[in-house]
């Protein structure tokens, strides 16, 4: 098999590797993975951790391993991970933003804020069941370090937003 | 030269770690749900925060990071004394969580520059996450210091209390000559203080509270006997000529107050009893 066969079907692995907190997107939908190198057999995932303090980052390492290990040609691997690019926001793909609208969770909405002294509400989420923009932000933490807390003043359902980083 | 980044990095980390672990005392019981969620998930931030400075030391030292976290003395821990005062009550929680996270603002807007890069991609990861800290803490002072008197009037003595003490968040590092030419602090402590004096008084009198405040005599006597002369006599720019006197220091000297000896106790307890616990 060629290097560029293995690091296809590394990637393909890779969508089956599914976020351990929002299981309906997996690593890739989440633009987690920044690159997968292969030589002779040994293979090099590097992932962007997403808020850096979310617990989920060490089972994500692990299931990477694991899905990466079974795969054809591939002798051995390392997962790494680094800040460098960021992760935010932005990477999460079209894709990803439709799954985690139909997991009930608001996909992320306008830029990432670069500077924290922009202090200002987050921005509008629309309702993930509904689709309405008439929503309020209740909180900006919720029951993970990446949700904030919506009320939807349309269907009247509190709802959670992957916020923007 | 890398005992000098170490020395940074330790001094970072450390004040992560404790506020960390006092914002998560209010887990459980918080005045209402949405806090208890927000105190635990900011928490839950700023040890994350912690584990990322100290990975950057493991990187160096090969050390492990729980025990850089939890196995050490506590006079080998370099955060400032601000970050180990107990919660008190509501009032004082705010004011010291609107110090605090104005004060890392402008540190980590700083450290953007460091010569270090595994640092500055650090640096611009987490002043992504700092934001929603300060978006909560300001949503807070503005509501407590427009409300009713009792609450207003807390939230002025405890800023009277808070800020001396937040000025020792720039209490000069560990090495940190040698920091500022290596270009790991790329702007030196006392530079960043007469920064944050000025920014945190000019977002309390935009707040309408009052920025000139005397800090009570006992506890601005208690540290500056251990302190070096040069905090107290400094004159930074861009303030006014009364200046607010840094008080509570000694933290980046591992001089802490006797409310981390209960803080250690506890946060390191398990760690002391299953050495060799993974979890």
């Amino acid at each position: 098999m060629t290097t560029t066969t293995v690091t296809e079907s590394i990637w393909t692995a890779l969508c089956s590797v599914m976020d351990p907190e929002i299981p309906a997107v997996s690593v890739v939908d989440m633009g987690m993975v920044d690159r997968v190198e292969v030589a002779d057999g040994r293979a090099r995932v590097v992932i962007l951790p997403t808020f850096s303090g979310c617990p989920a980052i060490a089972i994500i390492q692990r299931d990477v391993a694991d899905a990466v290990a079974q795969v054809e040609g591939v002798a051995s691997v390392v997962v790494d991970t680094t800040y460098s690019p960021p992760w935010t926001t932005d990477r999460i793909t079209e894709e990803g933003r439709t799954k985690l609208r139909e997991f009930g969770l608001a996909p992320p909405t306008g830029d990432a804020p670069v500077l924290i002294t922009q202090i200002g509400l987050p921005t509008v989420a629309n309702c993930p069941f509904c689709g309405s923009s008439n929503t309020r932000n209740d909180s900006p933490f919720g029951p993970t370090p990446c949700r904030a807390i919506y009320y939807c003043e349309n269907c009247r359902n509190p709802f959670e937003q992957f916020k923007q980083i | 030269m890398n005992d000098s980044l170490i020395a940074l990095l330790t001094a970072l980390g450390d004040d992560e770690l404790v506020i960390g672990h006092r914002h998560s005392e209010w887990t459980g019981h918080a005045p209402h749900i949405e806090e208890d969620v927000a105190f635990s998930s900011i928490a839950q931030d700023e040890i994350g925060h912690a584990a990322a400075y100290y990975g950057l030391i493991a990187q160096i030292t090969n050390d492990d990071l729980d025990r850089l976290a939890l196995g050490r003395r506590p006079d080998e821990y370099r955060h400032t004394i601000l970050c180990e005062r107990p919660n008190g009550d509501w009032a004082y929680t705010l004011a010291r969580h609107w110090l605090y996270d104005s004060a890392d603002a402008l540190r980590l807007e700083a450290l953007e520059g460091t010569a270090h890069n595994d640092l500055a991609a650090v640096v611009v990861k987490l002043r992504r996450e700092e934001r929603y800290h300060m978006l909560h803490a300001a949503t807070w002072m503005s509501r407590i210091a427009r409300g009713p008197v009792e609450g207003r009037s807390r939230l002025i003595d405890s800023i009277a209390t808070a800020f001396p003490e937040a000025l020792g968040l720039f209490e000069s590092i560990d090495l940190e000559e040698e920091a500022v030419k290596e270009g790991w602090l790329p702007v030196p402590s006392d530079e960043l203080r007469a920064r944050f004096a000025a920014h945190a008084a000019a977002g309390l009198e935009e707040l309408g509270l009052p920025a000139e405040v005397v800090p009570p005599s006992d506890q601005s006597a208690e540290f500056v006997a251990s302190s070096s002369g040069d905090l107290i006599e400094h004159n930074g720019d861009g303030t006014s000529g009364n200046e607010i006197q840094p008080s509570g220091l000694g933290g980046r000297r591992g001089h802490h107050s006797p409310d981390f000896d209960e803080l250690w106790d506890e946060m390191t307890l398990t760690y002391r009893e299953n050495p060799g616990a993974t979890w």
